[in-house]
């Protein structure tokens, strides 16, 4: 069971390696990756911060709900600090004896990690502005996408 | 010639109704503990301070570097710590604190200072409570006369200054207009509770650190419940926050808006989560 904050830039070699398990045949990996657009503008990037004591409690729960309900082997680790357009914001990886539950854990992990893990992203944009993306109900702009079903 | 003036913090008391060290309690908005506090005042006035503790015991948070004197075997409770100072001392007056006293201001003890020279013969320079009269022995001015007088009823087993006091006509002055509660104790939690609240360690993050303008402060609260202090602090920074989209957390633990808040507590609100 393995889930990690740490400050940009992350390596997830350590956590790919501590999936591998000969008893699956099916790898999938997710890489969350900053965007240089958002709704029309450009991005020129984020910043995420961690409430890092609380999301590393919540992310290790959630690393055991998944693997737990799908028998399957799951990871991930979660940047904090400054990213460029392009660097690795997040990664997750998922490994079990075949491909179907190897995806459905994988996307199941990284949905979770974005509703219910204490990270906060602010953007930050190729004019100078900035601002903190909400992605929840309160009606800001992540509202579709993050709600968008697996 | 009025003899020199050192100060002396009592903070040698067990603190048994409070459950634990009085002297190492941050009571003020301004995180200060309240030995830390008082030796503050004490410097404004005395050049020499000292900090008067039981054999063996460490000294109060805050109040690490300083000079330490150990109680004298002469006699128990805060006597035996008065009597140490003056075997360090015995040709100065004392100021002498008690470390419990969280209302006193840098006012009422100049105030006390200033009383010193209308004290005629007495030694004792002390305020009457503004509850029944009673001197206060422990915000109080101790001038050498009165080492062998309180050796003296030390030896008949007198340990309780004010009763000493009350015996020997100490000289008594109302405290300043407005001040009446300064020399409030604190006992219990229970009474620090009632005097300044709950006492929280708050945490905000992403866009509510930007609005309130922080990231981490400590704040005194008299709101039961998590979900109203939320209120009270929407409120009193107009945040205009709702708390609806809000996840609050106690401990570093999701938490109801329904939560009881306790003293010590480490509180944060969330805003709507947006990593990945």
């Amino acid at each position: 069971m393995h889930f990690a904050i740490q400050p940009h830039p992350i390596d997830p070699a350590p956590l790919q390696r501590a999936l591998e398990d000969d008893s699956c045949g099916g790898f999938v990996f997710f890489e969350g990756k900053v965007r240089n657009h958002h709704e029309g503008r450009e991005v020129a990037g984020l910043r995420y911060e961690a409430y890092q004591a609380l999301a590393e409690k919540e992310g290790r729960r959630l690393v055991e709900e998944i693997s737990s309900k799908h028998a399957v082997r799951v990871a991930a680790i979660h940047a904090t600090g400054d990213l460029k357009p392009g660097e690795l914001a997040v990664w997750v990886g998922a490994a079990a004896p075949h491909r179907g539950q190897a995806f459905d854990a994988c996307r199941e992990l990284i949905d979770a990690i974005k509703a219910r893990v204490p990270i906060w992203k602010r953007e930050t944009y190729t004019d100078g502005h900035g601002e903190w993306v909400e992605g929840c109900s309160c009606g800001t702009s992540h509202h579709n996408e993050d709600r968008e079903s697996p | 010639m009025t003899p020199r003036l050192h100060g002396l913090l009592l903070a040698g008391g067990k603190s048994s109704r409070m459950g634990r060290d009085k002297a190492s309690l941050a009571v003020g908005s301004d995180d200060l503990t309240q030995a830390q506090r008082a030796t503050g005042l004490l410097r404004k006035f005395c050049a020499s301070i000292y900090l008067s503790l039981r054999v063996g015991q460490s000294p109060p948070q805050g109040a690490e570097g300083e000079n330490i004197l150990i109680d004298s075997p002469l006699a128990e409770g805060p006597l035996s710590g008065i009597l140490a100072a003056f075997e360090k001392d015995a040709q100065a007056s004392w100021l002498v604190l008690a470390c419990d006293l969280p209302f006193l201001t840098e006012e009422v003890v100049s105030t006390l200072i200033a009383r010193r020279d209308l004290a005629g013969e007495s030694p004792f320079t002390a305020f009457a409570s503004s509850v029944d009269g009673l001197p206060e022995p422990l915000c109080a001015i101790y001038g050498p006369e009165a080492f062998p007088v309180l050796k003296r009823h030390a030896a008949l087993g007198h340990f309780c200054p004010r009763r000493i006091m009350i015996e020997e006509s100490a000289a008594l002055f109302p405290l300043p207009d407005g001040a009446t509660k300064a020399l409030t104790n604190l006992n219990t939690p229970e009474d620090l509770e009632e005097a300044v609240g709950r006492r929280i360690h708050l945490s905000w993050f992403g866009r509510l650190a930007e609005l309130r303008g922080q990231r981490e402060e400590t704040v005194f609260t008299k709101e039961k419940t998590s979900g109203e202090f939320f209120h009270a602090l929407n409120e009193r920074h107009g945040l205009e926050i709702d708390l609806s989209c809000i996840r609050i957390a106690i401990n570093d633990e999701f938490a109801d808006r329904n939560q009881t808040l306790r003293t010590g507590d480490k509180v944060a609100f969330l805003p709507p989560f947006s990593g990945g």
